[in-house]
């Protein structure tokens, strides 16, 4: 049951992560914003360092879950997975990413004060 | 801006990734498939949807089943005039040929188990060889009975090789050209990389509704790049399994001396008697053996049970018995096989820890075969395999898109053909597979030679769909949609809910069952996955519908900007 939750851990880290790249990426932030993306410039680069830090947790949790060997395996088929799915969520519900803003939705307070 | 580099790069990329490509797609496709290849199994021999079982009792079940088995008829009739030595007599009948060797395998995810027997050739050319001529069966290791053999595992007997030889066995020759392919694939995997240039920048890229060249572009790089480890892996693991085999030619004929005599040097440093003694022995109790074996892997930590269990020079004094772990707790394929001698069951060798270069052999061989136990990995392989899927199909599409109003206005052929084609590998196969579950369901299950014909439906839907593709590519000539890509989508979403509604029918295993009532997850996800199946085949023939409809207006044929967009490929 532990490993269950751990690799659910792993998975939420790992979507989580890649939408935060995502997110950090010029075209896509206005593509999700609706906003100028030169506005944003330090939450998206908050955000590519959120990414950056959730990706490794996603292998550690992996790692909690399963012996390294299947961990490492587990980890990079799920940062494949997350990847597709965050690139579907952009070219067809690009708005659904904003519930991956850590600081809340459209105008939460991280959005604001990094437009500002 | 291109380099005479990035050219060859380009060109490697579209011609070999064309050409291979079609291997490339049946290797995926039934790769993903044999992910569940015990699955498909049980979906398809509705008298092995049991429980998965642990290795049974030698004593009490496998040995009374053993001496059911038989030297197989066509193997007799083909080694025995290549084994056997005239000069010293008449060759012995099949039946009474002695058998040599006992083998017993399972995996955590077979209820039914698999033993076979090496019969020996008493009066051979080459004493000092193996000569045996093999018999094998499928055990029900509740009962001890043994499962008809003219039935085909559709999953392990049919997906599974088909992903790793094309079921082509003449001369092993799809054997050779899926490790073309794999090396192909390599090549392939490094020259696109190269291409895309855009790695990271258009990591997330994917823009279904710009036009279906810049579209199929978008999603061949997004699948191929997301995927890459996956594709790496898959394809090197895939030649390193088959490393040894692809060096057949030479390890039979030039260097089979040295293969002999590294035998004989082998046993002589692991003590495990390479030959018969010619003294005849009792055997020991297996079971004892066994139980040895498990105390011994759980004094090192590594509790399990047996995989694999072979008895060699059986009835002889030098007979052993080799016990070894089912892995299906770790990706390393390691067997930590105990050995015991058969008369006694005294211990004879335990196989040492492998070397450093033993443990990354076992760990990369054991990533691609998949003995473990872990149901996410398994799945998160079929996303890789249908990703690797996605990528070669959009391969196939995007050649096609970049080239046919140049081919139209030419009236060459070229990509009329390879459209068809396409069309062939990627909804004809899947026709063909889900065709052969179809078949499945509606031959009688008294049929004799059921199993052949099963096959035979299989290659008949798949050759239907290439009839079916070539004379439907009319359009392709006038730079338009092959509708047959949209009728063998709805062909599919048919067959699919055929082959589950059928299952329904015939063994009353419908899904309410399976999932709710009396779950058995190994045939409800055949069949959820079917469903699955036949709705993405209606989405897509819809959505195809649609596509084919504007492409009547020339208009749409005139993108301002699609070559400076797509300008390489």
């Amino acid at each position: 049951m532990a490993e269950a939750l751990w690799l659910i851990t792993a998975g939420a880290l790992s979507l989580a992560g890649m939408a935060w790249l995502a997110l950090a990426m010029e075209g896509h932030w206005s593509q999700v914003m609706q906003r100028p993306a030169e506005a944003a410039i330090r939450t998206r680069q908050a955000l590519r360092m959120f990414g950056a830090i959730a990706l490794p947790l996603a292998l550690l949790a992996c790692l909690q879950a399963d012996r390294p060997s299947m961990a490492v395996l587990v980890w990079l088929m799920l940062l494949a997975g997350s990847a597709v799915l965050v690139a579907m969520l952009l070219a067809h519900r690009p708005q659904a990413l904003r519930a991956a803003l850590p600081l809340g939705g459209p105008g939460g307070p991280g959005i604001r004060r990094g437009a500002s | 801006m291109f380099t005479r580099f990035h050219l060859s790069m380009a060109w490697l990329h579209t011609w070999f990734g064309l050409v291979l490509g079609y291997v490339l797609m049946a290797c995926f496709f039934f790769g993903t498939l044999s992910v569940f290849d015990r699955e498909f199994d049980r979906w398809a021999l509705p008298d092995t949807r049991f429980e998965p079982q642990p290795m049974p009792s030698f004593d009490k079940v496998l040995q009374p089943a053993f001496a059911q088995l038989q030297p197989s008829p066509v193997e007799y009739d083909l080694q025995m005039p290549v084994l056997h030595d005239p000069a010293l007599g008449a060759p012995t009948p099949r039946l009474q040929l002695p058998p040599d060797e006992y083998w017993a395998y399972t995996t955590h995810r077979d209820p039914v188990l698999a033993i076979g027997a090496g019969f020996r050739v008493p009066l051979a050319k080459d004493p000092t060889a193996e000569n045996h001529i093999h018999g094998d069966a499928t055990l029900d290791p509740r009962s001890g009975a043994l499962v008809r053999a003219d039935q085909l595992k559709i999953g392990s007997q049919w997906f599974y090789p088909m992903h790793y030889g094309l079921n082509w066995h003449w001369n092993n020759l799809g054997i050779y050209i899926v490790g073309l392919a794999a090396l192909g694939m390599l090549a392939a995997l490094v020259s696109g990389v190269v291409m895309h240039r855009k790695v990271f920048k258009e990591f997330f890229t994917f823009r279904p509704k710009k036009h279906t060249q810049r579209a199929t572009l978008d999603l061949h790089n997004l699948t191929g790049v997301v995927a890459l480890p996956f594709h790496f892996f898959f394809a090197f693991t895939g030649l390193l399994i088959f490393a040894g085999y692809y060096w057949f030619p030479v390890s039979q004929f030039q260097l089979k001396a040295l293969h002999d005599q590294h035998e004989v040097v082998e046993a002589r440093h692991t003590g495990l008697p390479h030959a018969r003694s010619g003294v005849a022995a009792p055997l020991a109790s297996v079971d004892a053996m066994v139980a040895e074996a498990q105390r011994r892997w759980a004094a090192r930590d590594a509790a399990g049970q047996v995989g694999f269990l072979q008895l060699h020079h059986l009835g002889d004094a030098n007979g052993y018995v080799s016990v070894y772990r089912a892995g299906s707790d770790r990706v390393a394929l390691v067997g930590e096989g105990i050995h015991f001698k058969a008369s006694t069951g005294e211990v004879l060798r335990e196989d040492p820890a492998p070397s450093a270069v033993g443990q990354i052999t076992e760990f990369l061989t054991g990533l691609h075969l998949q003995h473990f136990k872990h149901w996410l990995l398994r799945w998160l392989y079929v996303l890789g395999g249908l990703l690797g899927c996605v990528c070669i199909a959009t391969g196939f599409v995007f050649f096609v898109e970049k080239r046919k109003q140049q081919h139209a206005k030419t009236d060459a052929l070229g990509s009329r053909l390879v459209d068809a084609l396409a069309v062939t590998t990627v909804t004809g196969m899947v026709l063909a597979a889900v065709g052969m579950l179809v078949a499945n369901r509606l031959l009688p299950a008294e049929l004799a030679n059921k199993g052949e014909w099963e096959k035979w439906s299989f290659w008949g839907v798949w050759l239907l769909a290439l009839v079916h593709a070539l004379a439907r590519s009319g359009p392709v000539a006038r730079a338009r949609i092959n509708p047959a890509w949209r009728e063998q989508s709805w062909a599919l979403a048919v067959l699919a809910v055929a082959a589950v509604v059928l299952n329904a029918v015939t063994t009353g295993d419908h899904l309410l069952k399976t999932v709710i009532t009396a779950p058995y997850w190994p045939v409800a996800g055949v069949d959820l996955s079917l469903l699955v199946t036949a709705g993405v085949a209606v989405w897509a023939a819809r959505h195809l519908a649609r596509r084919e409809r504007p492409a009547t207006a020339p208009t749409t044929n005139a993108h301002p900007t699609p070559l400076a967009e797509v300008a390489h490929g």
